[in-house]
Protein backbone atom coordinates (compact mmCIF):
# COMPACT_ATOMS: atom_id res chain seq x y z
CA UNK A 1 0.00 0.00 0.00
CA UNK A 2 2.72 2.38 1.02
CA UNK A 3 4.66 1.40 -2.09
CA UNK A 4 1.61 2.30 -4.25
CA UNK A 5 1.31 5.76 -2.60
CA UNK A 6 4.99 6.48 -3.14
CA UNK A 7 4.69 5.33 -6.74
CA UNK A 8 1.70 7.64 -7.36
CA UNK A 9 3.49 10.57 -5.78
CA UNK A 10 6.60 9.92 -7.86
CA UNK A 11 4.56 9.59 -11.03
CA UNK A 12 2.71 12.85 -10.35
CA UNK A 13 5.94 14.73 -9.70
CA UNK A 14 7.50 13.31 -12.88
CA UNK A 15 4.48 14.29 -14.93
CA UNK A 16 4.60 17.80 -13.50
CA UNK A 17 8.29 18.19 -14.25
CA UNK A 18 7.88 16.88 -17.80
CA UNK A 19 4.92 19.23 -18.33
CA UNK A 20 6.90 22.22 -17.12
CA UNK A 21 9.92 21.33 -19.22
CA UNK A 22 7.74 20.94 -22.30
CA UNK A 23 6.49 24.52 -21.84
CA UNK A 24 9.97 25.97 -21.51
CA UNK A 25 10.64 26.19 -25.20
CA UNK A 26 7.26 27.76 -26.10
CA UNK A 27 7.72 30.28 -23.30
CA UNK A 28 11.20 31.24 -24.46
CA UNK A 29 9.97 31.50 -28.04
CA UNK A 30 7.05 33.67 -26.97
CA UNK A 31 9.32 36.17 -25.22
CA UNK A 32 11.78 36.19 -28.12
CA UNK A 33 8.93 36.74 -30.58
CA UNK A 34 7.55 39.64 -28.54
CA UNK A 35 10.96 41.33 -28.39
CA UNK A 36 11.57 40.73 -32.08
CA UNK A 37 8.18 42.16 -33.09
CA UNK A 38 8.73 45.25 -30.98
CA UNK A 39 12.26 45.79 -32.32
CA UNK A 40 10.83 46.26 -35.84
CA UNK A 41 9.19 49.53 -34.90
CA UNK A 42 10.80 50.51 -31.61
CA UNK A 43 12.41 53.68 -32.98
CA UNK A 44 9.08 55.00 -34.29
CA UNK A 45 7.32 53.90 -31.09
CA UNK A 46 9.82 55.92 -29.02
CA UNK A 47 9.01 58.97 -31.13
CA UNK A 48 5.25 58.69 -31.45
CA UNK A 49 4.02 56.51 -28.53
CA UNK A 50 6.64 56.56 -25.80
CA UNK A 51 4.21 55.98 -22.90
CA UNK A 52 2.53 53.02 -24.56
CA UNK A 53 5.94 51.58 -25.47
CA UNK A 54 7.03 51.84 -21.83
CA UNK A 55 3.99 49.78 -20.73
CA UNK A 56 4.77 47.07 -23.28
CA UNK A 57 8.39 47.01 -22.15
CA UNK A 58 7.20 46.52 -18.56
CA UNK A 59 5.06 43.58 -19.65
CA UNK A 60 8.01 41.97 -21.44
CA UNK A 61 10.19 42.48 -18.37
CA UNK A 62 7.59 40.71 -16.21
CA UNK A 63 7.50 37.80 -18.61
CA UNK A 64 11.28 37.56 -18.63
CA UNK A 65 11.23 37.49 -14.84
CA UNK A 66 8.69 34.65 -14.96
CA UNK A 67 10.93 32.88 -17.45
CA UNK A 68 13.90 33.26 -15.11
CA UNK A 69 11.77 31.87 -12.27
CA UNK A 70 10.82 28.91 -14.51
CA UNK A 71 7.15 29.88 -14.39
CA UNK A 72 6.76 28.82 -18.02
CA UNK A 73 3.01 28.23 -17.93
CA UNK A 74 2.49 31.84 -16.84
CA UNK A 75 4.53 33.08 -19.78
CA UNK A 76 2.74 30.86 -22.26
CA UNK A 77 -0.63 31.98 -20.86
CA UNK A 78 0.24 35.71 -21.08
CA UNK A 79 1.91 35.57 -24.49
CA UNK A 80 -1.19 35.87 -26.73
CA UNK A 81 -2.41 38.98 -24.92
CA UNK A 82 1.03 40.58 -25.14
CA UNK A 83 1.24 39.74 -28.83
CA UNK A 84 -2.11 41.43 -29.39
CA UNK A 85 -0.99 44.52 -27.45
CA UNK A 86 2.18 44.77 -29.54
CA UNK A 87 0.16 44.46 -32.76
CA UNK A 88 -2.18 47.27 -31.60
CA UNK A 89 0.78 49.45 -30.66
CA UNK A 90 2.32 48.87 -34.09
CA UNK A 91 -0.91 50.04 -35.77
CA UNK A 92 -1.18 53.05 -33.49
CA UNK A 93 2.42 54.08 -34.16
CA UNK A 94 1.97 53.67 -37.92
CA UNK A 95 -1.12 55.89 -37.86
CA UNK A 96 0.60 58.59 -35.80
CA UNK A 97 3.65 58.47 -38.08
CA UNK A 98 1.44 58.85 -41.15
CA UNK A 99 -0.25 61.89 -39.58
CA UNK A 100 3.11 63.43 -38.68
CA UNK A 101 4.46 62.83 -42.19
CA UNK A 102 1.36 64.42 -43.74
CA UNK A 103 1.71 67.46 -41.48
CA UNK A 104 5.38 67.77 -42.37
CA UNK A 105 4.57 67.58 -46.08
CA UNK A 106 1.93 70.30 -45.74
CA UNK A 107 4.26 72.50 -43.71
CA UNK A 108 7.05 72.02 -46.24
CA UNK A 109 4.75 72.94 -49.13
CA UNK A 110 3.59 76.09 -47.35
CA UNK A 111 7.16 76.97 -46.45
CA UNK A 112 8.22 76.58 -50.07
CA UNK A 113 5.52 79.05 -51.10
CA UNK A 114 6.19 81.63 -48.38
CA UNK A 115 9.98 81.38 -48.67
CA UNK A 116 9.69 82.35 -52.32
CA UNK A 117 7.54 85.38 -51.52
CA UNK A 118 9.09 86.89 -48.41
CA UNK A 119 12.54 87.60 -49.89
CA UNK A 120 10.86 89.37 -52.80
CA UNK A 121 8.79 91.37 -50.33
CA UNK A 122 11.91 92.30 -48.40
CA UNK A 123 13.67 93.37 -51.59
CA UNK A 124 10.80 95.64 -52.67
CA UNK A 125 10.44 97.20 -49.21
CA UNK A 126 14.20 97.62 -48.76
CA UNK A 127 14.44 99.50 -52.04
CA UNK A 128 11.66 101.88 -51.05
CA UNK A 129 12.94 102.39 -47.52
CA UNK A 130 16.42 103.16 -48.86
CA UNK A 131 15.01 105.70 -51.33
CA UNK A 132 12.73 107.39 -48.82
CA UNK A 133 15.68 107.57 -46.44
CA UNK A 134 17.35 109.87 -48.99
CA UNK A 135 14.24 111.94 -49.67
CA UNK A 136 14.07 115.54 -48.48
CA UNK A 137 10.52 114.97 -47.38
CA UNK A 138 8.07 112.09 -47.22
CA UNK A 139 5.49 111.38 -49.91
CA UNK A 140 1.97 112.66 -49.24
CA UNK A 141 0.65 109.21 -48.31
CA UNK A 142 3.26 108.57 -45.58
CA UNK A 143 3.36 110.69 -42.43
CA UNK A 144 6.31 110.82 -40.04
CA UNK A 145 4.79 108.47 -37.43
CA UNK A 146 4.01 105.89 -40.12
CA UNK A 147 7.54 106.22 -41.50
CA UNK A 148 9.10 105.56 -38.08
CA UNK A 149 6.81 102.56 -37.53
CA UNK A 150 7.66 101.20 -40.97
CA UNK A 151 11.39 101.37 -40.31
CA UNK A 152 11.09 99.61 -36.94
CA UNK A 153 8.68 96.98 -38.22
CA UNK A 154 10.86 96.30 -41.24
CA UNK A 155 13.90 95.56 -39.08
CA UNK A 156 11.79 93.25 -36.94
CA UNK A 157 10.49 91.56 -40.07
CA UNK A 158 14.00 90.85 -41.33
CA UNK A 159 15.12 89.47 -37.95
CA UNK A 160 12.07 87.25 -37.65
CA UNK A 161 12.60 85.97 -41.19
CA UNK A 162 16.15 84.95 -40.29
CA UNK A 163 14.78 83.13 -37.22
CA UNK A 164 12.11 81.34 -39.29
CA UNK A 165 14.69 80.23 -41.84
CA UNK A 166 16.92 78.84 -39.09
CA UNK A 167 13.97 77.02 -37.54
CA UNK A 168 13.10 75.37 -40.84
CA UNK A 169 16.71 74.37 -41.43
CA UNK A 170 16.80 72.70 -38.02
CA UNK A 171 13.74 70.59 -38.79
CA UNK A 172 11.13 72.65 -36.92
CA UNK A 173 8.89 72.96 -39.96
CA UNK A 174 5.65 73.70 -38.07
CA UNK A 175 7.18 76.44 -35.95
CA UNK A 176 8.98 77.89 -38.98
CA UNK A 177 5.77 78.08 -40.99
CA UNK A 178 3.89 79.75 -38.13
CA UNK A 179 6.59 82.40 -37.87
CA UNK A 180 6.78 82.74 -41.65
CA UNK A 181 3.04 83.51 -41.80
CA UNK A 182 3.54 86.27 -39.21
CA UNK A 183 6.49 87.66 -41.16
CA UNK A 184 4.51 87.75 -44.39
CA UNK A 185 1.58 89.42 -42.66
CA UNK A 186 3.95 92.06 -41.30
CA UNK A 187 5.34 92.56 -44.80
CA UNK A 188 1.85 93.01 -46.22
CA UNK A 189 1.17 95.63 -43.55
CA UNK A 190 4.39 97.51 -44.32
CA UNK A 191 3.65 97.48 -48.04
CA UNK A 192 0.18 98.87 -47.35
CA UNK A 193 1.60 101.65 -45.14
CA UNK A 194 4.02 102.63 -47.89
CA UNK A 195 1.23 102.66 -50.45
CA UNK A 196 2.84 99.78 -52.32
CA UNK A 197 -0.09 97.38 -52.29
CA UNK A 198 -1.37 96.68 -55.81
CA UNK A 199 -4.67 98.43 -56.55
CA UNK B 1 13.50 86.43 -69.48
CA UNK B 2 13.57 88.56 -66.34
CA UNK B 3 11.65 87.51 -63.27
CA UNK B 4 9.43 90.34 -62.10
CA UNK B 5 9.14 90.92 -58.39
CA UNK B 6 5.40 90.61 -57.63
CA UNK B 7 5.77 93.19 -54.85
CA UNK B 8 7.39 95.81 -57.03
CA UNK B 9 5.32 98.93 -57.57
CA UNK B 10 4.49 100.24 -61.02
CA UNK B 11 3.17 103.49 -62.40
CA UNK B 12 1.41 103.79 -65.73
CA UNK B 13 2.38 107.09 -67.28
CA UNK B 14 -0.51 109.54 -67.81
CA UNK B 15 -0.59 112.59 -70.04
CA UNK B 16 1.35 115.40 -68.39
CA UNK B 17 3.50 113.12 -66.24
CA UNK B 18 7.19 113.71 -65.92
CA UNK B 19 9.73 111.62 -64.02
CA UNK B 20 10.08 114.50 -61.55
CA UNK B 21 6.33 114.56 -60.88
CA UNK B 22 6.30 110.79 -60.48
CA UNK B 23 9.25 110.98 -58.07
CA UNK B 24 7.43 113.67 -56.08
CA UNK B 25 4.33 111.44 -55.87
CA UNK B 26 6.09 108.27 -54.72
CA UNK B 27 9.12 109.65 -52.88
CA UNK B 28 8.08 113.15 -51.81
CA UNK B 29 11.16 114.46 -53.59
CA UNK B 30 11.27 115.25 -57.33
CA UNK B 31 15.08 115.28 -57.26
CA UNK B 32 15.03 111.50 -56.82
CA UNK B 33 13.76 111.02 -60.42
CA UNK B 34 17.10 109.41 -61.50
CA UNK B 35 16.16 106.40 -59.35
CA UNK B 36 13.09 105.84 -61.53
CA UNK B 37 15.06 106.40 -64.72
CA UNK B 38 17.78 103.92 -63.67
CA UNK B 39 15.17 101.28 -62.82
CA UNK B 40 13.54 101.63 -66.25
CA UNK B 41 16.45 101.92 -68.66
CA UNK B 42 15.00 98.98 -70.58
CA UNK B 43 12.08 101.21 -71.66
CA UNK B 44 13.48 104.73 -71.28
CA UNK B 45 16.40 106.17 -73.20
CA UNK B 46 15.93 109.78 -72.08
CA UNK B 47 14.62 110.80 -68.61
CA UNK B 48 12.82 113.75 -70.23
CA UNK B 49 10.94 111.59 -72.69
CA UNK B 50 8.21 109.43 -71.25
CA UNK B 51 5.00 108.49 -72.99
CA UNK B 52 1.45 107.92 -71.70
CA UNK B 53 0.78 104.24 -71.26
CA UNK B 54 4.35 103.31 -70.40
CA UNK B 55 4.54 101.09 -67.33
CA UNK B 56 7.38 102.21 -65.11
CA UNK B 57 8.77 100.34 -62.13
CA UNK B 58 8.99 102.49 -59.02
CA UNK B 59 11.83 101.11 -56.92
Amino acid sequence: MRFANVFVALAATTLMLVGCASQKEPAEKAVAQAESSLAEFRADAEKYAADELAKVDESITRLKNSLANKDYSMVVKAAPSLSSTIASLKQSVAAKKADADAMMAAATAEWTDISAKVPQMVQAIQSRVDTLGKSRKLPANVDKATWETVKTDFETMKTEWTDATAQFASGQADAAVRKAREVKAKGDMILAKLGMTPA
Amino acid sequence: MSTENPYAQYHVVKKGDTLSKIAEEYYGDKMLYPKIFEANKDVLQDPNKIKPGQKLRIP
